[in-house]
């Protein structure tokens, strides 16, 4: 059974459909690339995941539990983790502040919280700016941040929406190296970026999505070299 | 631009702590103002002056630690003081029922408010606590058959003496200290930080928004409930003018130039207000010109406020 699947989701804005008729499956332990050019719906798709649109039908399972239209606190107590595509850190406490409170929230003691931000702070690179106030730190290292704050909490997918973007070359190594080592101990990834050169490296399978529809699906090489996918990203002259 | 520290001193934990401490300092400070201050007006001045603390107080735990901009606190101490001066007048009820009954009831009302204010950001939660505070007001006001309305209710007294009164709101301040630095110091105090920075954020980290803004909204309106409670017993006298947007002002520029988001703020800045104010008496009305002035001075170059400012002194002193 998928770890996280959709059936037949649909979400219009007007009318726009942003999601059309959408079924995706997450298998345990994988990364899954999502791509697809600008306005194709990933975003859109990621919010009715993690709770915080409701679909206007079609149904979300995570394991074997109907999870549709949860709120993302029950989302995210279920272990459905969200990472923003504009960093949304707590920028007036600090860094370490922030770990912390994300620990908090997932039901951990403060001891332990504060043992696993340490430990995170490391993995990340990220101790020589930890007591500074969230708001201080770089874009990257908000990202960074943000990204740590998933897996205070080993979550049961952790959904990363351009973890990549606009984030300085040895931090998206960094943000990489973690996202595989994770991996490796069976953690599952729902991954949307751009950044095809990290989708072939890290996904094992992509879905790509354009219009508001799933328009190829599989392994992530397979997917990308799909005409559908070509023509979706580079128009219907890139055949000729 | 706002200092850069990046030593454990910046942990929210240690930041609380110390600004506790400042609070309690300027507790322990007032608790000596007796030996100073001697005539019964005076004493009148500074018990009102611990009144509008307990208020400030109340409003930066919505405004300062949990980003919602009330303009309903001087509304929430109004019915506070009627609930204990309605039911002493129409049921005879003793003060020991009516001053936890006002508590009760106005955390009650904040609940209620949060609940309809619930989705609400920026001015459109400002004006629907703005318009709550003006209907309860005038509500209070034309209920003349149970209220008075314009003419007031008169309250029992606790004590005969202003000392005894004095010491009393200092008690009820200590009390409020404690209670609020505890619960900042836990989880709870962390999700209303989180929530003020971004609510959004805060959600999608599974922190309930819903449950820590709504108690944010009670716990704050209980205690703007209790310090109008108390206040109605010392003035003897409660009428909708308790309720004014001007008290709500007054509160809202205390806590701007004590420090928002700090325990010591609050009350430095609601001693030096109201002292000023008072001062202020004999110059006309001008007292409001000059704090919404001070107001604009402090949000343009001084956002952390008296407080902060004095912590950042401390904190540049204590370099090598």
């Amino acid at each position: 059974m998928s770890l996280l699947r959709t059936e037949g989701l649909q979400k219009n804005f007007g009318g726009v459909a942003a999601v059309d008729d959408c079924s995706i499956a997450v298998e345990a332990g994988e990364i899954l690339g999502l791509i697809g050019p600008n306005g194709s719906g990933k975003t859109t798709l990621l919010n009715i995941l993690s709770g915080f649109l409701a679909p206007d039908a079609g149904s979300v399972w995570l394991a074997d539990e109907r999870v549709t239209g949860m709120s993302p606190v029950q989302l995210a107590r279920r272990g459905l983790l969200r990472m923003f595509q504009m960093s949304r850190v707590f920028t007036r406490i600090s860094a370490f502040d922030n770990m912390l409170t994300a620990g908090l929230a997932m039901g951990l003691a403060e001891s332990e919280a504060e043992s696993r931000a340490a430990t995170l702070f490391e993995e990340l690179t990220l101790t020589h700016v930890q007591y500074l106030d969230a708001g201080q730190l770089s874009g990257g290292q908000r990202k960074l941040l943000e990204f740590g704050m998933c897996f205070i909490a080993p979550p049961a997918i952790a959904l990363l929406d351009e973890p990549f973007a606009a984030v300085h070359p040895v931090m998206r190594e960094t943000m990489a190296r973690f996202i595989r080592s994770r991996h490796a101990l069976g953690q599952t990834f729902v991954l949307v970026s751009h950044d095809m050169p990290i989708i072939v490296d890290l996904c094992q399978r992509a879905v790509c999505m354009n219009a508001g529809r799933v328009i190829a699906e599989g392994a992530t090489r397979a997917v990308l070299e799909s005409a559908a996918v070509i023509e979706a990203y580079l128009g219907s002259s890139a055949h000729v | 631009m706002s200092e850069v520290n990046n030593t454990r001193g910046n942990l929210w934990v240690n930041r609380l702590k110390k600004d506790f401490r400042a609070s309690l300092a300027v507790v322990l400070l007032l608790c000596f103002a007796p030996l100073v201050v001697t005539t019964p007006y005076s004493f009148g001045i500074l018990i009102v002056s611990i009144y509008f603390a307990l208020l400030a107080l109340g409003w930066n735990l919505l405004a300062g630690f949990t980003g919602q901009f009330s303009l309903a606190p001087a509304a929430f101490a109004m019915l506070g003081a009627y609930t204990t001066a309605l039911l002493d007048y129409h049921l005879q009820t003793p003060l020991s029922i009516g001053i936890p009954a006002a508590i009760f009831g106005t955390a009650v009302l904040g609940w209620l408010l949060g609940r309809v204010v619930l989705r609400l950001t920026g001015p459109y939660l400002s004006l629907t606590t703005l318009s709550f505070a003006e209907i309860a007001r005038v509500v209070v006001g034309n209920s003349i058959e149970f209220t008075r309305g314009d003419q007031g209710l008169n309250v029992p007294t606790l004590f005969e003496n202003r000392i005894g009164y004095y010491y009393l709101f200092l008690m009820v301040l200590v009390a409020t200290l404690v209670l609020l630095y505890l619960l900042m110091k836990s989880r709870t105090g962390r999700f209303w930080l989180a929530i003020r920075d971004d609510a959004t954020g805060a959600e999608s980290r599974g922190i309930d928004v819903v449950r820590y803004k709504t108690l944010a909204f009670s716990l704050s309106c209980a205690i703007c409930g209790l310090a109008g409670s108390l206040y109605g017993t010392f003035s003897q006298l409660v009428s909708p003018e308790l309720g004014l947007l001007m008290q709500t002002g007054l509160v809202i520029s205390m806590v701007v130039i004590g420090g928002m988001g700090t325990l010591t703020g609050p009350i430095v800045g609601a001693m030096l207000v109201y002292l000023a104010s008072e001062w202020m008496r004999d110059f006309g009305g001008i007292q409001m010109i000059v704090f919404s002035a001070a107001v604009i001075l402090f949000a343009r170059f001084l956002r952390t406020g008296l407080w902060g400012l004095a912590s950042k002194m401390m904190q540049g002193k204590g370099k090598p």
